[in-house]
């Protein structure tokens, strides 16, 4: 699979975990465009940006702003979010319009599989197969992807 | 009407003797109060009533007779009290019960009253006989126990309150805890990968490598510990198989299959990151040592209890272990520290194709 490139916004105020994110979107052939760690920042970004994907951390160096930022880049900025945050369980059940989860602490690999697993549900409208370990979608995008139908058939 | 000489006659007649009889004059010296009220006329008037009942009132006689018995009653009387009391009259049933009365005096004491219909000849109720105790005292005691009964429980609910707010409290630090930890592992294999992509030493890069995989391993340990509700135990099974996920999903080598074999196997959360380092060391020797570029087959990982121990076997179909070599390094290392410290047997075999590790770590901690 061959996904056209997507534009990719880093909101994590851990510069280190942040240029390291960046390298790992590259790899996946997608194209970091911007890098933010606050919520304001967050915003600004993805408004001017408007990238296909945020990457978004629920602590942000102005507290836990990132659910809020979710919520804006999916309403507001035609984009679609992702949480990579340590505390999965803490997320809203709607997890705030963002397409699912990354736990930290990730691994490479683990991003990298993510990443790849999302560029082609983003592209093609659906899921390539079953969901990779390290990746928990929201319900409403595993429905949107038709997650439930594909498994029966990659099964 | 004269009430003394009604009232006179009336004893006579429950006696069914004359006044002199011993019956009469017990009752009518008895230290129980007693009434006897005439049910055949309107409203049941009192007919007789003995000088232990008028002590306990306070009434005169004249001012007994006649009247019916709910003259006793106040404004503090209960109501559900004096229901059940006249619909044991009105069925003509015997009834005890205790019921806050009035003296003359507007003073209140308990009567512990106790209440028969006396029926005649024919069955048809005549009289009712009424018997009267002052438990005042009783009730006392009664309702201070009730009073500190009452407080007990709100002292329990207090803790109860206490305790739950220390739970969350608890609870909350815990996830902070664990938030932090998870941050810092993430930043620790960030800082290696990081470097890693600076280095061009293919020595160093395997160095860095190898502890990139040792911290994921401790970083798979504890995005699996709080997953599940227990979080003093830790599930082996779901452990290697999300670490195979990301330990294969790494290495990129699809000719190599992987076969898991897991029974639902749980252990201490302490003793989590020592195992889990232990496994990624064999499973990542199994790998490099076991299919050298080129050389692919299978790997067979299972997970079962035997005996007292839970058993863990890495079995791979690849190029075996070389007969010559020292086992060295410090992967091996790692493993033969761990496996004492969590008092786990180690075991290499041949197995002809390919090798097989088993590790014994004991259920109850020894062996």
């Amino acid at each position: 699979m061959s996904p056209r490139t997507l534009d990719v916004l880093i909101v994590e105020d851990e510069m280190l975990l942040a240029i390291e994110l960046e390298h790992l979107v590259e790899e996946v052939g997608c194209h970091p465009a911007g890098l933010a760690m606050s919520s304001e920042e967050a915003v600004a970004l993805a408004q001017s940006l408007q990238p296909d994907l945020a990457l978004v951390d629920v602590h942000l160096s102005d507290g836990p702003t990132g659910v809020d930022v979710a919520r804006k880049i999916s309403s507001d900025c035609g984009g679609v979010a992702l949480f990579m945050t340590a505390n999965v369980k803490r997320l809203p059940e709607d997890f705030a319009g963002a397409c699912g989860v990354i736990g930290k602490p990730y691994s490479e690999h683990g991003v990298k599989t993510a990443l790849s697993y999302l560029a082609f549900c983003l592209t093609e409208g659906h899921v390539p197969g079953p969901v990779p370990v390290g990746l928990t979608l929201a319900p409403a995008y595993a429905a949107l992807w038709g997650l439930g139908e594909a498994l029966p058939e990659s099964a | 009407m004269d009430n003394h000489s009604e009232s006179r006659r009336a004893e006579d007649r429950l006696a069914g003797h004359g006044v002199d009889d011993p019956f009469a004059a017990a009752v009518r010296a008895s230290r129980m109060a007693m009434v006897v009220a005439d049910a055949q006329k309107a409203d049941s008037p009192i007919v007789f009533a003995n000088d232990a009942f008028l002590r306990l009132t306070g009434y005169e006689r004249d001012e007994v007779i006649g009247r019916n018995c709910r003259f006793l009653q106040g404004p503090e009387t209960d109501p559900e009290a004096v229901a059940a009391l006249r619909q044991a009259i009105a069925g003509g049933e015997d009834i005890a019960i205790d019921l806050l009365n009035y003296r003359k005096d507007g003073s209140t004491f308990w009567n512990a009253l106790y209440l028969s219909p006396v029926r005649d000849d024919a069955g048809e109720v005549v009289y009712f006989f009424g018997a009267q105790l002052d438990v005042t005292d009783k009730k006392a005691i009664e309702f201070r126990a009730r009073d500190h009964s009452d407080g007990l429980q709100q002292a329990v609910d207090d803790r109860a309150d206490e305790l739950s707010k220390a739970l969350e409290q608890k609870t909350a630090l815990l996830h902070e805890v664990d938030h932090r930890v998870k941050n810092n592992l993430q930043l620790i294999s960030s800082l290696l990968l990081l470097q890693n992509r600076r280095v061009a030493d293919p020595a160093l890069k395997a160095s860095l490598k190898g502890m990139l995989g040792r911290v994921n391993a401790i970083a798979t340990v504890h995005r699996r510990l709080f997953q599940s509700e227990d979080v003093e135990r830790f599930d082996v099974s779901a452990f290697i198989r999300d670490m195979v996920a990301d330990l294969m999903g790494s290495t990129a080598r699809d000719d190599i299959e992987v076969g898991l074999d897991l029974e639902r196997v749980d252990i201490p959360a302490s003793k989590a990151a020592p195992f889990a380092l232990v496994v990624n060391e064999l499973l990542t020797n199994c790998v490099r040592h076991g299919f050298p570029e080129g050389r692919g087959g299978r790997i067979l990982i299972s997970v079962r209890r035997q005996n007292g121990d839970f058993r863990i076997e890495i079995a791979d179909d690849g190029v075996g272990f070389d007969k010559d070599a020292k086992p060295s390094g410090f992967g091996l290392t790692i493993v033969q520290l761990l496996c004492q410290q969590l008092k786990a047997k180690y075991e290499t075999a041949d197995a002809e194709p390919g090798a097989r590790v088993v590790v014994l770590l004991p259920v109850n901690g020894a062996h």
